[in-house]
């Protein structure tokens, strides 16, 4: 049974990252079209040379770690409130922003930020994107740590307020823990779903708030452009490595 | 009670801002007139709800629905297995959870035309299969249902694995033991013992693949070729290329009352929503 | 492209104390990579610019009148509704000398005769881009229905082009508003998709290039790029029935309170040794006629950028459409793409 699911887990893995090989192997191709031609370093120095690209990237990361960041302490904190008891408002609202198209959500929320802005002197930038995706991104956060906490068991937490913990000491020193792995998975998500968003992005966005999906679809509107490939190798390669040194750190 | 109630408020107050509000003005442009070039005008009319009874869009919700709800059950028949070595891998848990997740930093965009790269005639599968002399003439892989499901189970798959993950992990292992101790099969651990603990955790993803699967758009253009239309595809042209955004919050309030009514019809009785 | 770092929220506080600024709200990929800065140098103004993808995202932001943008590059077609919707600030020709390096038939065009509103910036036209071993050559949009093609044959995902073709084919003019046409249309649509591979607009240069595809109707733009990376194996042909013909402007919104930094801006862009710059980048045809003589020769004599006059006369402009008419035309797209 385990053999088989290792064998089984493998073959996911390579699924989920042939895409990114065969887009790492075309970044070092010397032809602009998908047709191999020759090792070349071009697009990377490409990428290097457009300032462009990394402002977008770095604004991405920046909205993507301030959402998620966002999202996730907020949302933990309403799936708890929701676990102990429901509110229909809320688990509504939550529900209705997952079944929400995405050109719904970021057309109506351009329309409210407008009508907003003629009351307040101001305009569309990096707040109205953090917070369009803090919005979205917050039932996602909501319904995976709601399911682990399902499966809580209450009279744990009922054993530390008997043993003389606040509520707040109970949720913190006993709830929390059980909740970590449903919190990583979640933060994960979040961050997923608001690096790769361009609908809502493009629409709420302002000047000083391009971020790369929005520059990725620019030049894609001309066809694939390599330095794209580059860029997300870059991402992939750079996050990856991260990862890869905190979990040493974390074992160390 | 307080406790909960300061828990609830910032995402009350965040959710009335980014989703209700919104929401109600979509109500609204749902009931007003187009203008001419986009936007929307008085007077108020019922007309974009009525216009919505045409057999052309019952058509093309049906098939919104069956292919969302082909592409979950893809999600969880290969999301589970891989979700349950994660879950049983030790130490090394959030290394492979992050693996999963990984290639989904890249764009969307991206990430799509690499699979259009490997399924198009001239792409890696059908050259292999030419140079190996399998085939004579390149098989059409891109541009057809297949394809469109491919590219959703592919980019949903990681919304399947990490909620089960999340319930999964905290399945004790004693009790899959005494499971197998007591004489049961492997497989009849999972279906006995695994998959109904974990229920939640499958519902979880079911709604966060099936849904975002309903209102799918890209997916469906880029790989299926644009040769069909999915509710995504109406809704966003109406906002788009077509200008009438009264139609398309009609639309898509349709769309919306559709999921939800699943939603609640896929709970078990006296469950919470969520 | 500006280059200001990202600082959330302080970077345009900081950018507001510096002088008069301008704002640009452009398509993507639309001027060269030193056309802002050189104007940010010579006349002393902050430029923040910013890109778009359609037009409808872009008129969904101005639409408010209250977006902030001073500068749009509209399309031809949107010049009156955007006039009607008192969106365009009316341009002073004494601040734009300039005007008289258009093209002489971009002095008068249909969409805004007395350029009164809007400076023609871009242009170009739709035809077929097609695989020279074919073995016979398209010469017309009717070629677009032969079984010879069958999956291998792409139409562009953009109704008003679909239609156009079918329309033209017909005999029909490509801004019809009539029922009976566009059904007629329709049907040319419905029975010409069975040979259709996919609807792709500029995907379709990887896939002409790499001999995915065998005929497509696309943008001379895309086909252009497309021909200079296989110039051995493809050519384009403006279809004998007639052509799609389209323009993007620059006009000034009525809501800015720059309107002489966003006339200097104007007439900057129509100098044709900038105009020429910019199409050195971005391989458009530019409608600046002076800016032909900077252009180098392989461009200027481009045949799918620049046509000859008597082709150019068979194409033709596209149109806005009523609210009736665009209603129809999405229900009939809606109709060949649920078949």
């Amino acid at each position: 049974m385990k053999r088989g699911l290792a064998v089984y887990a493998v073959g996911a893995y390579a699924f989920l990252h042939v895409p990114l090989l065969i887009l790492a192997v075309f970044s070092f191709n010397s032809s602009r079209f998908a047709v191999w031609q020759g090792f070349s370093l071009q697009w990377y120095r490409a990428v290097a040379a457009d300032g462009n690209l990394i402002e977008a990237s770095v604004n991405s990361l920046l909205i993507a770690i301030a959402a998620t960041t966002a999202a996730t302490i907020v949302g933990t904190l309403a799936a708890y409130g929701l676990w102990k008891r429901g509110s229909a408002w809320l688990s509504g609202s939550m529900y209705l922003s997952l079944v929400t198209p995405e050109i719904v959500t970021g057309a109506s929320l351009l329309a409210l930020f407008q009508w907003i802005f003629r009351f307040l002197h101001l305009r569309l930038g990096m707040h109205t994107v953090i917070l369009a995706h803090v919005g979205f991104s917050l039932a996602y956060v909501v319904v995976v740590v709601l399911a682990r906490l399902r499966s809580f068991d209450r009279t744990l937490e009922e054993a530390a307020l008997d043993l003389g913990a606040t509520e707040f000491g109970a949720f913190w020193s006993v709830t929390l823990p059980y909740l970590g792995p449903a919190i990583a998975a979640a933060a994960m998500l979040a961050f997923t779903v608001s690096i790769d968003d361009y609908v809502i992005t493009s629409l709420v966005a302002g000047v000083d708030s391009q971020t790369l999906p929005m520059v990725i679809y620019a030049l894609a509107r001309r066809g694939v452009n390599p330095a794209l490939n580059a860029v997300s190798t870059l991402i992939v390669v750079g996050l990856g490595v991260l990862i890869m040194l905190s979990e040493r750190l974390r074992r160390a | 009670m307080k406790l909960r109630n300061a828990f609830l408020a910032p995402s009350a107050v965040l959710m009335t801002l980014t989703m209700m509000a919104p929401l109600a003005i979509i109500v609204v442009y749902s009931l007003l007139t187009r203008g001419a070039y986009g936007g929307v005008e008085l007077p108020w009319t019922v007309e974009n709800f009525t216009r919505l009874w045409d057999p052309v869009y019952g058509a093309i919700f049906l098939r919104s629905l069956g292919i969302a709800g082909v592409a979950t059950v893809l999600c969880l028949v290969l999301g589970f297995p891989l979700a349950m070595f994660i879950a049983g891998s030790g130490p090394r848990k959030n290394l492979y959870l992050s693996l999963v997740i990984l290639p989904f930093w890249t764009s969307f965009l991206i990430r799509t035309y690499a699979w259009m790269f490997i399924l198009r005639d001239t792409g890696i599968v059908n050259s292999v299969l030419q140079s190996l002399g399998i085939i004579r003439e390149p098989l059409p892989l891109l541009y057809n249902d297949g394809a469109v499901i491919l590219g959703l189970v592919y980019g949903f798959l990681p919304f399947m694995v990490l909620p089960l993950y999340a319930t999964l992990e905290r399945l004790d292992p004693n009790l899959l033991e005494a499971s197998a101790d007591l004489g049961a099969r492997p497989w009849e651990t999972v279906v006995r013992v695994t998959l109904p603990l974990c229920a939640p955790g499958i519902r979880a993803g079911a709604i966060l693949v099936f849904v975002p699967c309903l209102g799918t758009y890209l997916t469906s253009d880029l790989l299926g070729g644009s040769k069909t239309v999915l509710i995504g595809n109406l809704v966003q042209n109406q906002f788009t290329a077509s200008r009438d955004w009264p139609f398309g919050a009609a639309l898509s309030l349709a769309l919306m009352a559709i999921a939800m009514l699943l939603l609640f019809a896929a709970r078990r009785k006296g469950e919470e929503l969520l | 492209m500006n280059r200001r770092t990202f600082l959330i929220g302080a970077g345009s506080a900081v950018a507001c104390s510096r002088g008069p600024r301008l704002n640009v709200f452009n398509w993507s990929d639309y001027v060269a990579p030193d056309t802002i800065p050189n104007f940010e140098r010579e006349f002393g103004l902050t430029v923040r610019y910013g890109t778009y993808e359609s037009v409808p995202e872009m008129l969904a932001k101005v639409m408010s009148g209250n977006s902030g943008w001073d500068v749009i590059f509209p399309s031809a077609e949107y010049i009156q509704p955007m006039r009607d919707m008192g969106l365009l600030g009316q341009l002073r020709h004494e601040w734009l000398p300039n005007l008289g390096n258009l093209g002489p038939q971009f002095q008068q065009p249909p969409w805004d005769p007395g350029l009164d509103w809007s400076v023609p910036y871009m242009h170009g036209a739709t035809g077929v881009v097609f695989q020279q071993n074919l073995g016979w050559t398209p010469r017309a949009w009717s070629d677009l229905w032969d079984a010879r093609l069958a999956g291998k044959l792409t139409m562009l995902d953009d109704p008003p082009e679909v239609f156009a073709a079918c329309l033209k084919t017909l005999g029909y003019s490509l801004n019809s508003a009539d029922p009976g046409e566009l059904r007629a249309a329709q049907q040319r649509a419905i029975a010409q998709k069975p040979l259709v591979r996919a609807y792709l607009n500029a995907e379709v240069r990887d896939q002409l290039v790499a001999g995915d595809v065998a005929a497509a109707e696309a943008w001379a733009v895309t086909a252009a790029q497309a021909i200079a990376a296989a110039p051995d194996r493809l050519a384009f042909v403006f279809p004998a029935e007639g052509f799609p013909r389209y323009a993007d402007n620059v006009a000034i919104l009525r809501e800015s309170s720059h309107m002489e930094a966003a006339h200097r801006f104007l007439n900057y862009l129509l100098r044709p040794q900038v105009a020429a710059a910019i199409v050195e980048t971005t391989r458009t045809a530019t409608c600046n006629g002076e800016a032909q003589r900077f252009l180098p020769a392989a461009l200027r004599s481009d045949p799918v950028l620049y046509p000859s006059p008597e082709i150019l006369a068979r194409g033709e402009w596209f149109a806005p459409q009523s609210a009736a008419s665009q209603r129809l035309r999405d229900r009939l797209w809606t109709e060949i793409k649920s078949t």
